[in-house]
């Protein structure tokens, strides 16, 4: 599916200009500094800011174009919003089913209210009334009623952004799920790095009321951009079971052993693939392989490119392993001792990673 | 006390009548007008906004008989819109129920404004998007969003305007006079008893006001604590 957006705003000293199409798989993050327009982009996709002149479409239903209007309420969107927005004269059962309860009678039901409160572990929440609930908790719900309203599209507009960094760690599997199990498009915006990269397939980044990149995540982390912020990697490897508490996971023909992740609650759920993050600056590089080094995973790559770190003194290089990229950050000094040229192969030593 | 309303004469009772009905159709319009207009003044960026406010809280300020002076003037078979009905065969609206009416809806507007407009403020816009998103239309998120969430302030406000138009008096001396069964209301009929001298008779009367009047604030502020308890759980 494919949403287009025309939009040209000028508030004051603040312009925004969008003239894109977003193809819409998975969870896409439309990613930017706080101030940037990521929010006014998405409240003028869900309808509820009309800008004169805007044209949106999501897939083949057009939402707006000259004098054409959608409201929001025929909008098949579901929204979520930074901080609570729980009706607070209803239960949390009587919130969930809202949207539920107001779908046209042709809708096609993908989702039923069981499935949604067992997805989301809601069951022990059903009869209590939201100001009864913790942050997480509150946005678990808000989500569920998104999801109940059947929507096209789901926009979450820094869901997690009002939570403390329990909640937050509580509140993103169950993101990972929905993306994973519901196939329902959702685009996120957000400020914080880490969240994208947890959760996200595809990256829009935004500067200054413009779209200046779009594209699969892992390509989109080495834009000097978010380099910037914190240079990462993300990786897709194929899972093999775990043996003794350590996940086998293969990229291409290489192997690599991490210790393999502790959810008590999910061990039903065990996913055919795994997103590893690894830092750049987790990633060592060595001509040959180390047999004497305790780093155990070390991997066959090439170099494909440098690019200048924010560091005068370091920089970072490219390397492809399989299709996919890494990077790794190394100082000017010890790139210049091994060397390092574009297409050279080389082995890089993986200290540190993080698996989604 | 039984005793004391045993005497009230017909004249008496007719008044009260009146009185209720004024109140009650006062109130019910109020509502159905000063709804749409508190949502707009809580929403409006326009430049217009500052000058409706503060022509809504106008009865607040002047002196009642200047209200009534104008509305006579208006309403009256040389005003413009006396004048207008009269043309159209019509009777003009001065010394009527439907002139003390138009009256009392302008007098006791700032009643059903006030309380209305801080509790959509309160509310904000969020509830409303959030009912949106999830399919309201807009007549839908009034009765499942704004009504349930606003309750405490629709009472009150009801409550404010109902009472304020008991206690009315200029504005209805100055337009309706003291016609009995059509403008005679109950603080025009303390007055009539008053000049006439018929002191136990006024009386009566106004003790029953300041006893109502009490009832129904009393009640006002009671709601107001629990709405008030509510809006902090």
């Amino acid at each position: 599916m494919t949403l287009s957006v025309q939009l040209t705003l000028q508030r004051g000293a603040f312009s925004l200009q969008i003239n894109n199409s977003l193809p819409l798989q998975g969870v896409t993050a439309l990613f930017g500094r706080s101030g940037c327009g990521k929010t006014t982009l998405l409240r003028a996709i869900a309808g509820l800011d009309c800008h004169a002149d805007a044209e949106v479409q999501c897939g083949a239903a057009i939402w707006q174009q000259s004098s054409r209007f959608v409201p929001v309420h025929q909008r098949r969107i579901g929204m979520v919003f930074q901080e609570s927005s729980l009706l607070p004269h209803l239960t949390v059962a009587q919130n969930l089913l809202y949207g539920f309860n107001r779908l046209a009678k042709d809708t096609l039901i993908q989702l039923q209210p069981e499935q949604v409160i067992q997805l989301l572990e809601l069951t022990p929440l059903l009869q209590q009334a939201p100001e009864q609930l913790s942050g997480g908790q509150r946005q678990r719900v808000a989500l569920g009623r998104a999801l109940l309203s059947q929507p096209q599209l789901l926009l979450l507009d820094e869901p997690l952004a009002s939570l403390d960094q329990q909640s937050r760690s509580e509140i993103l599997p169950f993101l990972q799920r929905i993306a994973s199990q519901t196939g329902i498009p959702m685009l996120l915006v957000s400020h914080q790095l880490d969240d994208v990269v947890k959760l996200a397939d595809q990256l829009v980044l935004m500067q200054d009321g413009r779209i200046i990149s779009q594209g699969p995540l892992a390509q989109q982390l080495l834009q000097p951009e978010l380099a910037a912020i914190g240079a990462m990697s993300l990786l897709h490897a194929k899972s093999h079971g775990s043996v003794n508490h350590l996940q086998h996971l293969s990229i291409g023909k290489q192997q690599l052993q991490l210790p393999a992740p502790q959810h008590g609650d999910t061990a039903s759920y065990s996913p055919t693939c795994y997103r590893l993050r690894i830092q750049a600056r987790d990633v060592a590089l060595s001509l040959k392989p180390l047999s004497d080094s305790s780093v155990s995973n070390q991997l066959q790559v090439s170099i494909s490119g440098f690019n200048s770190a924010p560091h005068p003194a370091e920089t970072l290089v490219q390397l492809t392993l399989a299709g996919q990229p890494l990077q790794a950050l190394l100082t000017k000094q010890s790139v210049e001792r091994l060397c390092l040229k574009i297409g050279q192969p080389i082995y890089a030593q993986i200290k540190a990673v993080a698996l989604d | 006390m039984p005793e004391l309303f045993a005497t009230l004469s017909p004249q008496d009772w007719q008044a009260i009548r009146l009185t209720l009905k004024l109140c009650f159709y006062t109130t019910v319009i109020l509502l159905l007008l000063g709804t749409p207009l508190a949502w707009w003044l809580s929403l409006s960026q326009s430049k217009l906004r500052t000058a409706i406010q503060a022509i809504v809280a106008l009865p607040l300020v002047l002196p009642p008989t200047v209200l009534g002076f104008y509305l006579l003037l208006l309403l009256g078979p040389h005003g413009a819109v006396g004048g207008t009905l009269e043309q159209l065969g019509l009777s003009h609206l001065a010394f009527s129920f439907s002139g003390i009416l138009i009256g009392s809806v302008i007098y006791s507007l700032p009643f059903t404004v006030q309380p209305l407009l801080e509790s959509f403020r309160r509310m904000g816009p969020r509830p409303l998007e959030v009912a949106a998103t999830l399919g309201a239309g807009k007549l839908d998120q009034l009765f499942s969003v704004v009504l349930p969430l606003c309750r405490g302030s629709f009472i009150i406000a009801a409550t404010l305007t109902f009472a304020h138009t008991l206690g009315e008096f200029g504005v209805i001396l100055m337009l309706g006079g003291s016609i009995p069964g059509e403008t005679q209301v109950l603080s025009v009929l303390i007055y009539d008893h008053t000049e006439a001298m018929n002191y136990a008779q006024a009386q009566q009367l106004s003790l029953g006001l300041v006893i109502s009047a009490f009832v129904v604030l009393f009640i006002v502020y009671g709601l107001n604590r629990r709405f008030e308890r509510e809006a902090l759980l």
